[in-house]
């Protein structure tokens, strides 16, 4: 448990020295750009603006982390979010009902989008044994597509100059306070849902049980198949939710390229927290703190806020493979203890 | 007839604790084909690894046409003239003969620049200078296993290598089809290559080879020339002069029959049968052994009783109920399993201890889960973790850490402690004393015979007959797929059964 945080925590500080070093080759002061990115982000006002920023990140993060955990390579965020948004545009554009039910009525039609659109990589698996890594990609494509045509024809608001969709009901729209979106609760009510099934449900024991050996879990008489199935069906739902969200916290409406910038961010936050629930919602949370400070950064400082992309990226891989490293490093430790046990 | 290869008092230690090969020397000539035979973990293998530079040895010395070599990796051994043909064919199958000859090693024009009608010339060169029956054009994927290992000695011959080593290959290959390559070697031998040949089977050893080299548990016991050589004699030298191995167990009368395999066979999706007609019963307390060399049909077997893959025909029964097609948690009920292979079957070794002890139990028993199942009652696993613990003498910390953390012994310990407290009729035990120490081995063959004494029924697949001494009521003798013979085992020696499962046939003298 120590080890965990100290390969995150050295992971994370290395990665910023190296940006900071980056910096220093350019002429820019680290510690003033430092600051500013974090003021931006974390100060009082600002880091609801953060939280609610975070809302996506950590619910495509957690699609991914839950697959990743269990075995199936689900990489289609991107396309689950935009079909969970667009069932919840069209819900929330022709039907009106109390916020009280419309909230949760959208919420659910955006989970339904998700999983309808990882079910279809799911059967593919069970009927031809197609391979998710790759159908899930595919899909992410075919979606995309889908929904541009979707917002461009059918679903067009009338007179706009850019294909996109009229606005959903007001009911449906999640309720503000200030900077704070209540999309944030609803975020960490599926957090705390997720941490349940994987850590304390039968059905979670066998995922990662299945996840990190599906002979042994077979064997142990694990209906893998049906997990399989269940655990896409799941991440494509969490997936879809991060895009009704998206619409129903922001511009309540599905406006062309939405999705672009949050889906592939999940892949990237699952993979830094090795696919661990709580550890995907801190790096998501912190990854938001990154994006929202970058815009801070850009404004007062010169430097560029693509530097935070490279700096996430560096962070990534300064974590990964540091995790690798670190346990062949451990292993050999113990291994050398051993010896000299041995030879005492 | 000189010596090309000497290899002089090599050792090599797999840590902690087995010794692979304890002070060999063994000398091949110069243009004959020396076999090396013994049964399971004797070193063939390993002895010829060091030889072809996959492994190191822990001392000893090489001695290759008069010089000392020491090969880092095949590449070196291949460009000094030493090659093998591993068990494995290993070949790009979408790639021609000629292309798979010729890859890693091909004739360039230009700079890097691959000169094919060159390449396919010099392998067409090569495929009649040997009189290999091969098509350069076809390709590997459409060929025959039998061809594809020729391509693999082409491909060595291609290197210009004067030493063949051949692990197993008749193992590969059909009985139709082992003439052809030993009519093959026979002639590399006269063109003057040396032919270093691992096998366990006598009769093809008696046939192909000139001089013969005995290993037995990491030791040479002889080498000897074939001419003088009998079956029996090199079936006694391979398993050991008659040893009285004592038996742990005490006389009871065995119950009713708790398992039973009825007509069962099972042809390989590459068509090749590995299960044929075998039938067998097993009581409730009583210790059926299986013995045989590994490969002859066990791992299928052990597959289809735990249902990871189907048989082609014939069924499997518990109590006499037809389980065959069964899903596997229902078969669980009455099954227990414990595998030879810990990290793939036995285990998720990234899981905690808890984790692994409760599988299976999860599903069978309710007093690990809450809410009609759906929830796991952590306090009971935790208590369940510890009541293995206790009765199966397992060193650990806690149940939270990670199973990868124990002890071999200690693994399998937990493994059947799990698998025991299951309360199935009938226990199918996979070599479950694999890899383990003397004294760890001592503890579960313990167990067996406590598990024997409470009247279950038990399947025992082993590859050390000492063990399968200690602990069978009943022998099954398994060779290619048959069970060749069904012996008592008080009525039986191990030369008779040695003879048997390399044979597959009794001794006649």
């Amino acid at each position: 448990m120590k080890r965990k945080v100290l390969v995150n925590v050295v992971g994370v500080l290395l990665a910023f020295l190296l940006g900071a070093l980056v910096m220093l080759l350019q002429g820019y002061n680290p510690l003033e750009t430092y600051y500013r990115l974090f003021e931006y982000s974390l100060a009082p006002g600002k880091i609801t603006y953060t939280l609610s920023k975070s809302v996506p990140l950590i619910l495509t993060g957690m699609s991914a982390s839950v697959a990743f955990a269990s075995g199936p390579i689900n990489l289609g965020q991107p396309g689950q979010l935009v079909m969970g948004a667009l069932f919840a545009t069209i819900g929330g554009i022709y039907i009106d009902l109390p916020p009280v039910l419309m909230v949760p009525f959208l919420l659910l039609l955006a989970m339904l989008g998700g999983a309808l659109w990882s079910g279809v990589a799911a059967l593919l698996k069970h009927w031809f044994n197609m391979s998710e890594f790759i159908t899930t990609l595919m899909l992410n494509m075919i979606a995309d597509f889908f929904t541009a045509w979707a917002i461009t024809y059918p679903f067009f608001e009338e007179n706009a100059n850019h294909p996109q969709t009229p606005l959903i009901s007001v009911s449906g729209w999640m309720p503000e306070w200030g900077n704070f979106n209540s999309s944030v609760i609803v975020m960490v009510l599926a957090f705390v849902v997720v941490w349940f099934i994987m850590n304390r449900s039968t059905a979670g024991y066998e995922w990662r049980l299945s996840g990190q050996n599906s002979l042994f879990s077979r064997l142990g008489g694990v209906n893998i198949s049906k997990n399989y199935i269940v655990v896409m069906l799941l991440t494509g739902a969490l997936a879809g939710l991060a895009g009704g969200l998206v619409i129903m916290a922001g511009p309540h409406r599905f406006i062309k390229g939405i999705g672009a910038n949050y889906a592939w961010d999940g892949v990237m936050i699952a993979m830094v927290a090795n696919s661990g629930i709580i550890l995907t919602l801190i790096f998501g949370f912190f990854f938001s703190v990154l994006q929202t400070g970058s815009l801070g950064m850009e404004l007062i400082t010169a430097v560029p806020k693509e530097l935070i992309q490279v700096l996430q990226a560096v962070i990534v891989l300064i974590v990964v493979a540091g995790r690798g490293y670190f346990e062949t490093l451990f292993a050999k430790l113990e291994a050398r203890r051993k010896m000299k046990e041995r030879a005492t | 007839m000189q010596d090309i290869i000497a290899m002089n008092r090599i050792f090599k230690i797999f840590p902690p604790s087995l010794v692979a090969l304890d002070d060999v020397s063994v000398t091949f000539r110069k243009g004959e084909i020396h076999a090396i035979v013994g049964e399971n973990g004797a070193g063939k293998s390993t002895l010829m690894k060091i030889l072809y530079g996959m492994q190191p040895a822990d001392s000893g010395e090489i001695i290759f046409n008069g010089k000392n070599v020491k090969f880092s990796d095949p590449g070196e051994a291949i460009l000094a003239g030493i090659g093998m043909v591993h068990q494995e064919i290993m070949l790009v199958p979408q790639y021609t003969v000629w292309e798979n000859v010729v890859l890693g090693s091909e004739p360039v024009k230009f700079i890097d620049h691959l000169d094919s009608k060159k390449a396919r010339q010099l392998v067409k060169d090569k495929i009649d200078e040997f009189h290999f029956n091969l098509d350069p054009d076809a390709k590997v994927e459409d060929i025959s296993i039998a061809a594809r290992q020729k391509v693999e000695i082409l491909k060595l011959l291609f290197r210009n290598v004067s030493v063949l080593i051949m692990d197993e290959p008749t193992s590969v290959l059909t009985p139709q089809e082992i003439p052809q390559l030993f009519g093959e070697l026979k002639r590399l031998r006269d063109d003057g290559h040396t032919i270093l040949f691992i096998s366990h089977h006598l009769e093809e050893v008696l046939e192909l080879s000139d001089r013969i080299t005995v290993l037995r548990k990491g030791r040479k016991v002889g080498t000897i020339e074939a001419a003088d050589a009998t079956k029996a004699g090199l079936a006694q030298m391979m398993v050991g002069r008659e040893v009285i191995f004592e038996s742990i167990r005490k006389a009871q009368q065995p119950g009713k029959v708790l398992f039973e395999v009825k007509g069962l066979n099972y042809i390989d999706p590459d068509k090749r049968p590995r299960l044929s007609n075998i039938n067998f019963q097993v009581r409730a307390g009583e210790i059926v052994g299986v013995v045989g060399v590994e490969g002859n049909g066990q791992l299928e077997l052990v597959k289809i009783i735990m249902g990871l893959i189907e048989p082609t025909s014939g069924s499997i029964l518990t109590l006499g109920e037809d389980i065959t097609r069964e899903p596997i948690l229902e078969k669980r009920k009455r099954v227990a399993f414990v595998s030879q292979d810990r990290a793939n079957m036995g285990a998720s070794t990234a899981a905690t201890i808890t984790e692994n002890v409760i599988m299976t139990h999860h599903r069978l028993n309710d007093r690990f889960t809450d809410w009609a199942g759906r929830i796991l009652n952590f306090k009971q696993a935790q208590t369940f973790t510890d009541e293995v613990q206790d009765k199966f003498d397992v060193q650990m910390s806690s149940g939270e850490t990670v199973f990868k953390s124990l002890s071999g012994g200690n693994q399998q310990k937990v493994i059947l402690g799990r698998e025991l407290l299951l309360d199935a009729p009938f226990i199918l035990l996979d070599q479950p004393t694999r890899g383990l120490d003397v004294g760890s081995i001592e503890y579960v063959h313990r167990q067996i015979i406590d598990m024997r004494a409470k009247m279950r029924g038990m399947l025992l697949i082993s590859a050390d007959l000492e063990e399968l001494f200690r602990l069978s009521d009943r022998l099954l003798v398994m060779h290619r797929g048959k069970v060749v013979a069904e012996l008592i085992t008080e009525k039986t020696n191990v030369t008779e059964v040695g003879y048997l499962m390399l044979e597959g046939a009794a001794y006649e003298a």
